[in-house]
């Protein structure tokens, strides 16, 4: 068994009286991608802090091979950052700013030109060596911040929402571009971001960050399918939350009622009989019928349908009045009109009932 | 009726900027006029008599640039004000970077201090220094009483004393300036430089300096500037071995009745003033500052 890449184990940080994070604790591989996912205030960027050393945690440790950061300055730490706000140095140039890394560990005059040569290829801006970085768009400047993290090739890049201040279709195109960086220089990167989009398009894994706690890790395939919690499912992608009661739990299943008395199932962690909780499903996991053809089905009124191209969109009223999103193939959503009554079915696997 | 057509005939748009132009410099008459007849009269008349008084001709700056004396007056008031801008800037950097840094309660108590000091009567706050600062003054019982010294050290009516006493009163012209242009440093900016591997040292060198230098260099020509022609410290913390322009001038004036001197030296001074102020705005006013983009 060999010992992880970097270890987070057991971080806590209190300001005063307030919890910033609490029991935050992850292992995270050699070369991989891993993104801190998370509303503000959720304790993302407080963890990157902690490993990039502008803060010192209340507890805890973080290990890099094994060995602890915490007692390491942060400009010997050897790790590279790209922060939210652009912070190339404002009176040097683009060339200079990728060569300061290497300046100050006195690198040979020859090898510090050839690595800036190669880390301004990287990121595509080899004609823009001489510019100030005043005289470059957002979206250039945060590539030369990537050049600069990365020209003394450290193990680990720390990167803090650093596409939050560009526009979408820049952002898009910083994504990809930070992709095929990622896959060429093998480096292993934490991100933070609270855009769930962006987290799903960039990571190996993503570490959703709720109230300073690590709410799940896994793959974003994994977060989609199988939440572990209501906040899980309700930060990434779509979902329809219905109330219901739990009857009876059984090995990893829970059967519930619906407001309705109608019974329904679904996949459930350790449960209380006879409490009240909420079973999700994913809008495109649903389908609407004329009629049942299961005996999991919500009789339902179609109250909305919006044709949207590759799909369609529907809103439909449960019997206790509660509207549901459903998205449906357009061939599957045909014969079905505003007003009509219709039957809601899903598998039971897709039904997730969670507190 | 012929009037109306002929002013239909020229382009709206040129007619109200050149009214524009007109009414602006209506506007700035009256300031325009306050700084002839406050600034510039005074000045060409002090001009005038330098070269008509006693006789028509430049004997008055050969006399100036001439005589022992005079030109030791002028490397004295040179040095001192070049010493107090130093030790100046030296205590002043750190007080603005400090104000910058300082969690906003402190750093406003911190300002009330420099500012309450800055307030205070400069005659006051000199005569202030001179009791702090002479043979049984507090500084020297302090310096005595741990031991430091045998015997106590002459702080006024030297060099020493002066140094202090311009020092202290400069201060807050170097920071106030040099405290704006360190605020709007960003300060991830550092943070970029510590994560990059700069030790401290290296990122006040590297960064923080170059982007402080232009409130460091309009800062420090304030202060030298006000130095050079600063009368009421140097002559009171100052002995008499160390006589600056402004006192020279004063006596020239006050006891010998020589306008003509006076008027010469002054003018000296007020050349070489304006040719730093020109030295400033060549090299910090359209140079490399890189501050553009923000």
């Amino acid at each position: 068994m060999t010992t992880p890449f970097l270890q987070i184990r057991g971080l806590r940080k209190t300001y005063d009286q307030v919890v910033a994070i609490d029991h935050v604790a992850l292992d995270i591989k050699q070369g991989e991608f891993m993104t801190f996912l998370g509303p503000s205030g959720s304790g993302k960027s407080t963890t990157l802090y902690i490993v990039a050393g502008f803060q010192e945690p209340t507890e805890g440790q973080v290990l890099l091979n094994g060995k602890s950061l915490l007692d390491v300055a942060p400009n010997k730490r050897n790790i590279g950052m790209v922060f939210q706000r652009y912070t190339l140095f404002p009176h040097l140039t683009v060339g200079e700013n990728v060569a300061f890394p290497l300046r100050v560990r006195r690198r040979p005059e020859s090898e510090i030109k050839a690595k800036v040569e190669k880390m301004l290829e990287l990121v595509h801006l080899a004609d823009y060596r001489d510019r100030l970085p005043g005289q470059m768009s957002g979206g250039q400047q945060q590539r030369v911040a990537i050049a600069r993290a990365l020209a003394y090739d450290p193990p680990l890049l720390l990167m803090d929402e650093p596409l939050a201040a560009l526009d979408k279709k820049l952002r898009e195109e910083i994504q990809f571009e930070l992709r095929r960086i990622h896959q060429e220089t093998g480096v292993t990167i934490l991100y933070v971001t609270h855009d769930q989009e962006e987290a799903l398009r960039l990571s190996d894994r993503i570490a959703v960050f709720s109230q300073g706690r690590i709410e799940q890790v896994g793959t974003g395939e994994e977060l989609y399918e199988h939440p572990s919690s209501r906040f899980v499912a309700g930060f990434i992608g779509n979902s329809n939350f219905l109330p219901v009661k739990v009857e009876q739990m059984g090995a990893g299943r829970a059967r519930a009622i619906f407001p309705n008395g109608q019974a329904v199932e679904g996949d459930a962690r350790a449960f209380a009989a006879g409490s009240e909780g909420t079973l999700m499903v994913r809008p495109e996991q649903m389908r609407i019928r004329p009629h049942a053809t299961s005996a999991q089905g919500l009789a339902v009124t179609v109250r909305d349908m919006t044709y949207l191209g590759d799909s369609m969109h529907f809103a439909v009223q449960t019997p206790w009045e509660q509207e549901l999103a459903v998205r449906m193939a357009v061939r599957d959503g045909q014969g079905l009109c505003i007003g009509s009554s219709a039957v809601l079915e899903w598998d039971s696997q897709h039904g997730h009932v969670f507190a | 009726m012929p009037t109306a057509l002929s002013s239909v005939a020229v382009p709206a748009r040129r007619r109200f900027r050149l009214s524009a132009q007109t009414r602006g410099i209506k506007l700035m008459l009256p300031v325009l006029l306050l700084l002839l007849v406050f600034f510039l009269v005074p000045v060409l008349t002090l001009l005038l008599r330098s070269i008509m008084e006693p006789t028509p001709g430049l004997q008055n700056y050969a006399e100036l640039l001439g005589s022992q004396t005079y030109v030791r007056v002028f490397f004295n008031t040179f040095m001192v004000a070049g010493v107090v801008t130093l030790i100046t800037l030296l205590v002043g950097f750190p007080t603005a970077w400090l104000l910058a840094i300082l969690p906003p309660r402190w750093s406003r108590l911190l300002f009330a201090v420099l500012l309450l000091s800055m307030w205070t009567n400069l005659l006051a706050r000199t005569y202030a220094w001179m009791v702090l600062l002479q043979q049984t003054g507090l500084v020297n019982r302090v310096l005595l009483g741990l031991g430091v010294i045998d015997q106590p050290l002459t702080l006024v009516n030297n060099l020493i004393g002066v140094t202090i006493g311009m020092t202290y009163i400069m201060l807050p012209f170097l920071v106030l300036p040099l405290h704006a242009t360190l605020r709007a440093i960003d300060p991830s900016t550092l943070r970029a430089a510590a994560v990059c591997g700069a030790s401290r040292w290296q990122s006040l060198r590297l960064v923080l300096l170059p982007l402080a230098l232009p409130g460091i260099a309009s800062g420090a020509l304030m202060v030298f500037v006000m130095s050079l022609g600063y009368y009421v410290t140097p002559a009171l913390l100052g002995g008499t071995s160390y006589m600056m322009l402004a006192e020279l001038i004063a006596q020239l004036v006050q006891s010998l009745l020589n306008w003509g001197l006076a008027g010469a030296a002054a003018f000296v001074l007020l050349v070489v003033t304006l040719g730093l102020y020109a030295v400033q705005l060549r090299y910090l006013g359209a140079g490399r500052s890189g501050m553009g983009g923000r």
